[in-house]
């Protein structure tokens, strides 16, 4: 009897649970059956009505937030421009770098097997000596050649470091030759800029353009054809080269201030471009150095002593800069310059 | 030759006189713009430490000690 009693409370106990889940289940298959409905909602949705980025930028060109430090920057959250930069300098900058640099290496080759190196010609004034640089523009010469090298090399790691150093030497020795050459690039910056403020100064009057510069580069600079084209103590080319330097060092000396001081002269945005600008010049100052230094040095016999003892032989000067010779023999032999002016002409 | 050392000295001179006229006038962010109010943790750190093991010594410990050079980002 009392098994019989306990059955029957559970088969109701069962019907009544299946009628209960039923019910639960009714609205759901209602929902799937039945038609989608028009009837407007007074509900609020959320996620259309929230705060999006889009809507945020409408009211400025960044979104930032409201923060109780006192560096007010922090607030900034998000600022777009700085994806541009970052796609510029990750993706583009190494692209050009290389492009910049390879190719100018791949054009003086070319130039040096075609054109092969530029041979001294010489006269009866072969041998003897005449000064082209004295002591202190030999010196703010190789100050800032010096300086520029460890900034070319330090600057090319912050664009290829990662990409061809990093995988070479491992990423422990690669941070800790990082470090030293951020130091490197950021403490030699100073004396590169005050060589760039000498070399302006000490050789500005000599690299003013005129004429004569016109005359040279229509015959070449003596590259194209034979004989050489009349030149003042710089020539053409050369003068490019001061001016470029100057240019150049000046550009590079002020952006790399407003990423040194951040935030003194120029905000985020202003930053980013400054960095994108320094690193276009560098690379493009890079490649233009590469072939002075090949024309100094390599690319033409006789020219690496001008910058290596200060002497030049007679016969190379007469050569290359013809109205300077001219013009510092007649100066020298008139008397008192000679003890002020080392430029004998013997 | 000459005119190359004393160019190559009075660089690396001038960049040490760089450095420490730089570091006398530069200081870490969150020494620079720290508030006055409470600071539980050296920054850098937290309180179960890096590695959850209470050792909360952290690498700007010394540095908040000034026994070594500063390290600048």
């Amino acid at each position: 009897m009392r098994r019989q009693t306990t059955r029957i409370r559970t088969f109701v106990a069962a019907a009544m649970l299946a009628g209960f889940a039923g019910t639960a289940a009714l609205p759901a298959l209602a929902q799937q059956s039945a038609p989608p409905t028009t009837t407007p909602t007074t509900a609020p949705n959320p996620t259309a009505d929230s705060v999006n980025e889009d809507m945020l930028f409408k009211q400025g060109p960044k979104i930032g937030g409201r923060i109780s430090i006192p560096d007010q920057k922090a607030a900034n959250l998000i600022q777009p421009q700085g994806r541009e930069w970052r796609g510029f300098h990750e993706t583009w900058m190494p692209w050009i770098g290389a492009a910049a640099i390879l190719g100018m290496v791949a054009l003086l080759g070319l130039f040096y097997f075609t054109r092969g190196r530029i041979r001294m010609e010489h006269s009866e004034e072969s041998g003897r000596k005449i000064l082209r640089f004295n002591g202190f523009e030999r010196f703010t010469h190789w100050m800032t050649a010096t300086c520029f090298i460890i900034l070319a090399l330090s600057g090319l790691n912050y664009i290829f470091g990662k990409r061809l150093l990093m995988p070479v030497i491992g990423p422990d020795a690669f941070a800790t030759l990082s470090q030293w050459a951020k130091y490197a690039h950021v403490y030699l910056a100073w004396p590169f800029m005050l060589g760039i403020v000498f070399m302006f100064v000490v050789w500005l009057r000599d690299n003013i353009p005129n004429r004569i510069d016109l005359q040279w580069i229509k015959a070449g600079g003596g590259f194209i054809g034979k004989g050489h084209p009349h030149a003042e103590r710089f020539n053409a080319g050369q003068k490019v080269v001061f001016w470029m330097v100057a240019g150049f060092g000046t550009a590079m000396g002020v952006t790399g201030l407003m990423m040194l001081f951040p935030f003194a002269a120029t905000d985020i945005n202003g930053m980013q471009i400054m960095q994108g600008i320094h690193s276009l010049i560098g690379v493009a100052f890079i490649a233009a150095i590469l072939a002075h230094i090949y024309i100094g040095s390599l690319g033409m016999e006789g020219a690496y002593d001008a910058m290596g003892s200060g002497k030049v032989d007679l016969a190379w000067a007469r050569a290359h800069h013809d109205l300077w010779v001219e013009k510092e023999q007649a100066r020298t032999a008139s008397g008192p310059q000679l003890r002020t002016h080392h430029a004998p002409a013997e | 030759m000459k005119a190359f050392a004393v160019a190559v000295i009075c660089a690396v001179a001038i960049g040490i006189a760089a450095s420490y006229i730089l570091s006398s006038s530069q200081r870490f962010a969150w020494q620079a713009f720290s508030t006055s109010s409470a600071r539980v943790s050296q920054p850098g750190t937290n309180l179960v430490g890096p590695r959850w093991t209470g050792d909360a010594t952290g690498p700007h410990d010394a540095v908040a000690g000034e026994t070594t050079a500063p390290k600048r980002s």
